[in-house]
């Protein structure tokens, strides 16, 4: 297995799941010059059990092919959920680092450097 | 260095009626920071950086009558901050997070909190957070389920073929036992997560589950030095999990899930 690569940038949900609900709070340090803004963001939690959830799970389970056939039904199985369920089992450890880090400087083609940058002391 | 006033002389903001612009806050680093020239954030205004004494704020300039929330916007938010952990400790602020002006950044947040911050931020010099995140490969994660449990192998014999009307009842039965072996292996694999993790740090955070079918998602806190480390073992974990979970490592990032913001005064 390669080790190239790296760990791979935050996706979208990455990045909900991240800043909504984590990190330092404003209001918590500034009180007078608050601005409120408005956020279209709504709470991204979701409810992990319920009885869509538990109707899915059986039926996932009703598309298992029976008795003890090993795998071979991922055709069938990818299409339910449209995105990642069977796809790609190991292949997000690696994936290129700093991807969209790359879109602070423009485009312009230079190389990949995040946004602010030390100086040396 | 300017010093804001309240009139609106900025030489490109001087339209009679414009909005005046307001000022978002990513974060809070060390003063020595400096963004790149052509960095941009929110709505692609330039990242500035505001500083006092030895810390500084990461902001842009905003128009509060603009909406904030989009995919874009989320992620210009998280790029800043992310960007800065790989070259400098950095106390990430929730999204949305907006004052009035430069003055309001110096006065209130950063010079009223210098103390708490300065030590923050001198705590997490070197480190980075990075998120090792699972997912079940629900094929084969339900075929384990349904595998261990004589139960939920007859409900799945009762239900097979059946169509969906006459076999609700048992429909639910399974798939409520399917959920909550899904939790009861989440909290295993959990587990197995953080003993594999525990050789490189002690400093992690156990997420809350955000899918159906989420196997684990651990915040870690690590040198930035030792990310070869923790690569090579949630590598480790993902090859031995191959068919089950999809692992997935991401990071360097800003240390959302380790910083606390304090109780409010009373």
């Amino acid at each position: 297995m390669t080790t190239a690569g790296g760990p791979s940038s935050s996706s979208l949900a990455d990045v909900i799941d991240t800043i909504l609900d984590k990190g330092l709070v404003i209001d918590a340090y500034v009180r007078v010059s608050l601005v409120g803004i408005e956020l279209l963001t709504i709470d991204a939690r979701i409810v992990v059990a319920s009885v869509d959830t538990y109707l899915r799970f059986a039926e996932a389970a009703n598309r298992l092919a029976i008795g003890s056939e090993p795998k071979g039904l991922s055709d069938l199985v990818s299409d339910v959920k449209g995105s990642g369920s069977t796809k790609s089992k190991t292949k997000g450890v690696l994936e290129g680092v700093g991807e969209t880090l790359g879109e602070l400087l423009g485009g312009s083609g230079s190389e990949r450097e995040p946004a602010p940058r030390r100086r040396h002391k | 260095m300017t010093s804001p006033e309240d009139t609106d002389t900025d030489a490109d903001d001087n339209n009679e009626g414009a909005p005046m612009a307001v000022i978002y806050v990513y974060g809070i680093v060390p003063a020595d920071v400096q963004p790149e020239a052509d960095a941009t954030g929110i709505h692609e205004a330039p990242i500035e950086i505001v500083t006092h004494g030895d810390i500084a704020a990461l902001v842009s300039e905003i128009d509060p009558d603009q909406r904030l929330g989009t995919p874009a916007d989320l992620q210009a938010h998280a790029r800043i901050l992310d960007g800065t952990s790989h070259v400098a400790p950095v106390l990430p602020l929730r999204f949305g997070a907006v004052v009035s002006d430069r003055d309001a950044v110096v006065n209130e947040l950063l010079a009223e909190h210098e103390d708490e911050f300065a030590s923050a931020l001198e705590e997490l010099e070197g480190f980075a957070q990075y998120l090792v995140r699972g997912r079940y490969v629900e094929e084969a994660i339900i075929r384990e389920i349904v595998d261990e449990s004589p139960e939920a192998s007859s409900l799945l014999e009762a239900i097979r073929d059946q169509p969906e009307e006459v076999s609700r009842d048992d429909r639910m039965a399974l798939g409520e036992m399917i959920g909550h072996a899904l939790e009861a292996k989440r909290e295993t694999d959990t587990g197995t997560t953080l003993d594999v993790l525990a050789p490189l740090t002690d400093t992690v955070t156990v997420r809350e589950p955000t899918h159906d079918e989420d196997a684990v998602q651990i915040a870690v806190l690590l040198e930035v030095d030792r990310q070869g480390e923790l690569e090579q073992t949630v590598g480790d974990l993902a090859a031995r999990w191959d068919d089950r979970v999809t692992m997935r490592l991401v990071g360097p990032m800003a240390p959302y899930d380790f910083v606390v913001a304090p109780k409010p005064e009373d």
